[in-house]
């Protein structure tokens, strides 16, 4: 049976193939004009999570960013701090060497031990170093001054970040990748005569002594042999930030390398690919114009303008 | 027997009064060609009852018979039942999907995801403020206030996701008690839903075309109105219908997950709807079902609050172990809506504790910052968004079949039903002509006469 095909038909599928180009092209036009493949969960279900998931990423990336730039300022702060404290253990050594020769006379020595005391101070001065507001070797305890002036050697922070049941400074750098930057100053300092701990407070304040009472055997010998170890420690614990620092220095590259692609993927799933877009809304418009003037010549004629 | 001389003049004045009929059906098909759920119509014309000329009136002397022109047996419609059914089961199916695709796609737009304002971003930027409180070593009083700001923020977007998707749920479910509620309710003098309207008007038609069919007549034009009333019926729910020997017909919905139980709309000649069965425990499919389906409880809208609700129990759950306290309280009633700060945290945020040691330490905040992710909660709502936007997206697919195969039956039934202008146009002329043609051949038969009666018999005059 041939279809008999109607008036209304012919109205109805125009306006319905209309339609339906209308709504393409709606849709087109925002992608376009927004730039955006997903605008709605139900654009693309599977992708939308993805997108949502790469955001997340994106963001938590430039969080471990601050975190690391934060953790560079620290530990850049502490490497001043025990720059300038391995200064002052260079002098006191001079002074020390100076102190045990037997040609030094009481007086110079008296001169050489009060110098000494003024070392001390700056080395207890630096070791009380603050990084935006937190005293950088005091372990844990970031609002305590670890090193009173005077004659108090003992140290007021914690071993927080030394003792591992003991929590120090730590900074999230990376999806589960935690790092202590703290430096304990009792580490390096020690606690003064009073703790006998042969660290850098406790030898100094024992060649101060040995110079007031003239034992040059002790200061050439024992309390510089001291100094030298405690040299050491303090180049050995610059040398371990310094490793700590080139971690920290990796990690930003390598965030901002995540960062690059993750956007870029990011990118890759929600953004609208333009030339495609633009491409699709040309090409829609001129069926949707094709369909405009096929349907205004179907619906107008009729028998009736050939009739007399 | 001699046959009258003025036969011819009969024969012709039928088939002048058969043409101007066709021409008038042919004027009422045009006039109706824009009117809803007309069908065009035919005058169906037979030859009239032929004169009987006895034995010997013809050569051969056998009887014969001798035609006398037309008469219209009946005007009818043109019409397919069975085009008529497949159009109400797919009016029906589109009627349903219409109405989730509607529902969910309102509901979807609560979510704002992907972008900058989901629960997605205020959950990222959560984990950020407890980054930012394990960074602040010393004085956290600013980083702490910061944290209960943005807890409150995440907190205020689960609340307002859930209250978005509340209120559809809400919405959808009224609109659906609203079309189906009964007359008469809530007060005596009520019309009732849309169902109930379309049964009265129903059952009035069923009246009306009873007493014409069973005096013979065929209401054509009535029988085209209780035609599209039924389409207009099955939008809202799978229908049956049941015709009477009396010209009525019974219209029931039928439940589409209990094998066939129905619910008389409209018996006989009264609007028999009643609403619908007490607790909705039906699924009359069309947009009654739609809509129930979306919004009743244990329905598709009601799953996805309880999947919120997981998560935002699954947030406060993971963030207060790690936290080692209550940080996020939820309660009475649905997690998601009642999320909330702690409420001494939320009074004062330096009660916020950040580290178990000593006063630097910030090995809590560190703790909570790395949930960053967690399955539980940014993969379980990321999951929930996801099959939102499956249902949304399944929804609008169906919806859109559905408008298709809907609009491929009412083509079929227009392509028999429908008035074809350029059909009627010629039709007009085919009559016009057969009209001048019947009044030709009585101007034929006049002209007969006028031989017969003035020229006969005068010659030599």
């Amino acid at each position: 049976m041939a279809t008999r095909i109607t008036t209304s038909m012919v109205q109805r599928n125009v306006l319905a193939d209309l339609n339906a180009i209308t709504a393409k092209l709606t849709k087109t036009q925002m992608k376009a004009a927004s730039n955006k493949e997903i605008a709605r969960p139900s654009d693309d279900p599977f992708n939308a999570s993805r997108a949502m998931a790469l955001r997340q990423n994106v963001n938590a990336t430039k969080q471990y960013q601050r975190n690391v730039e934060d953790a560079i300022g620290w530990m850049d702060a502490s490497e001043q701090a025990l720059d300038r404290i391995t200064v002052s253990v260079r002098e006191a050594r001079d002074l020390l060497v100076q102190g045990g020769n037997d040609a030094t006379d009481q007086t110079s020595r008296n001169a050489i031990a009060t110098e000494l005391e003024q070392l001390i101070e700056s080395i207890k001065q630096n070791a009380s170093a603050t990084y935006r507001g937190s005293y950088l070797f005091s372990g844990g305890e970031t609002g305590v001054r670890p090193y009173q002036p005077g004659a108090d050697d003992g140290y007021h922070g914690d071993d927080g970040g030394l003792n591992p049941a003991t929590p120090g400074i730590v900074r999230e750098i990376g999806p589960g990748v935690t790092m202590t930057i703290n430096t304990v100053g009792s580490d390096v300092l020690g606690g003064g005569q009073a703790a006998g701990d042969d660290k850098l407070l406790h030898v100094l304040r024992n060649a101060v002594d040995h110079l007031r009472a003239g034992d040059g055997a002790s200061v050439r010998g024992t309390d510089l042999d001291g100094l030298d170890a405690n040299l050491d420690k303090l180049l050995e614990v610059r040398a371990a930030n310094g490793a700590r620092t080139n971690r920290l220095e990796a990690a930003t590259t390598r965030l901002d390398e995540v960062e690059e692609s993750t956007i870029r993927q990011l990118s890759s799933v929600e953004d609208a690919d333009i030339a495609e877009t633009l491409i699709a809304l040309n090409s829609q418009t001129a069926a949707y114009q094709a369909a405009l003037r096929a349907g205004a010549s179907i619906v107008q004629s009729s028998l009736m303008d050939f009739l007399r | 027997m001699p046959i009258s001389s003025f036969y011819g003049l009969q024969t012709s004045l039928r088939g002048l009064l058969a043409q101007q009929r066709l021409l008038d059906t042919a004027g009422h098909n045009i006039a109706n060609a824009a009117t809803k759920g007309y069908s065009r119509q035919e005058a169906a014309l037979v030859a009239s009852p032929a004169l009987q000329i006895p034995a010997g009136g013809i050569a051969g002397g056998s009887g014969a018979h001798l035609g006398s022109g037309v008469d219209v047996q009946q005007y009818r419609r043109i019409r397919d039942q069975f085009i008529d059914l497949q159009y109400r089961g797919q009016n029906t199916n589109l009627g349903e999907w219409a109405a989730r695709a509607g529902a969910l796609d309102s509901a979807e737009l609560a979510l704002a995801e992907p972008g900058e304002n989901g629960i997605n971003e205020q959950l990222s930027r959560f984990w950020d403020a407890w980054s930012n409180l394990a960074n602040a070593n010393a004085d956290p009083a600013a980083a702490k206030q910061a944290l209960i700001e943005q807890a409150n923020g995440l907190a205020d977007a689960f609340q307002t996701v859930r209250a978005q998707i509340g209120l559809v749920q809400g919405q959808s479910y009224a609109e659906y008690a609203n079309l189906a509620r009964a007359g008469g309710v809530p007060s005596p003098g009520d019309p009732g839903g849309e169902v109930a309207q379309i049964a009265r008007d129903v059952a009035d038609l069923n009246d009306t075309i009873r007493r014409f069919i069973t005096s013979g007549d065929l209401p054509n034009d009535l029988l085209d109105r209780r035609d599209q009333l039924l389409d207009n019926l099955s939008e809202f729910g799978q229908i049956s219908v049941e015709e009477q020997a009396d010209g009525t017909i019974n219209v029931s919905f039928v439940d589409k997950a209990s094998a066939g139980t129905t619910y008389p709309v409209v018996t006989g000649v009264t609007a028999s709807w009643a609403g619908p069965p007490a607790g909705d425990a039906w699924s009359p499919g069309g947009r009654l079902g739609g809509l129930l389906e979306a919004s009743r409880p244990g329905g598709t809208l009601d799953g996805f609050l309880a999947t919120l609700d997981t998560v935002a129990t699954s947030l406060a759950t993971v963030v207060n172990g790690t936290y080692g306290g209550t940080f996020f309280e939820s309660g009475p009633g649905s997690a998601a809506a009642s999320l909330r700060v702690e409420a001494s945290l939320a009074a004062d945020p330096q009660l916020v504790v950040a580290g178990s040691g000593a006063s630097g330490t910030r090995d809590i905040a560190l703790a909570v910052s790395q949930l960053r992710d967690t399955a539980t909660v940014d993969g379980a709502y990321r999951a929930f968004v996801a099959e939102f936007g499956s249902h949304v997206r399944e929804a609008i697919r169906q919806e859109g079949n559905a408008q298709v195969l809907t609009n491929a039956v009412e083509n079929r039934r227009q392509s028999v039903s429908g008035v074809s202008m350029d059909e009627e146009m010629t039709n007009l002329v085919r009559f016009q002509r057969s009209y001048q043609a019947s009044a030709r051949a009585m101007s034929t038969m006049d002209e007969m006469l006028d031989v017969l009666i003035n020229r006969t018999g005068r010659v030599g005059l």
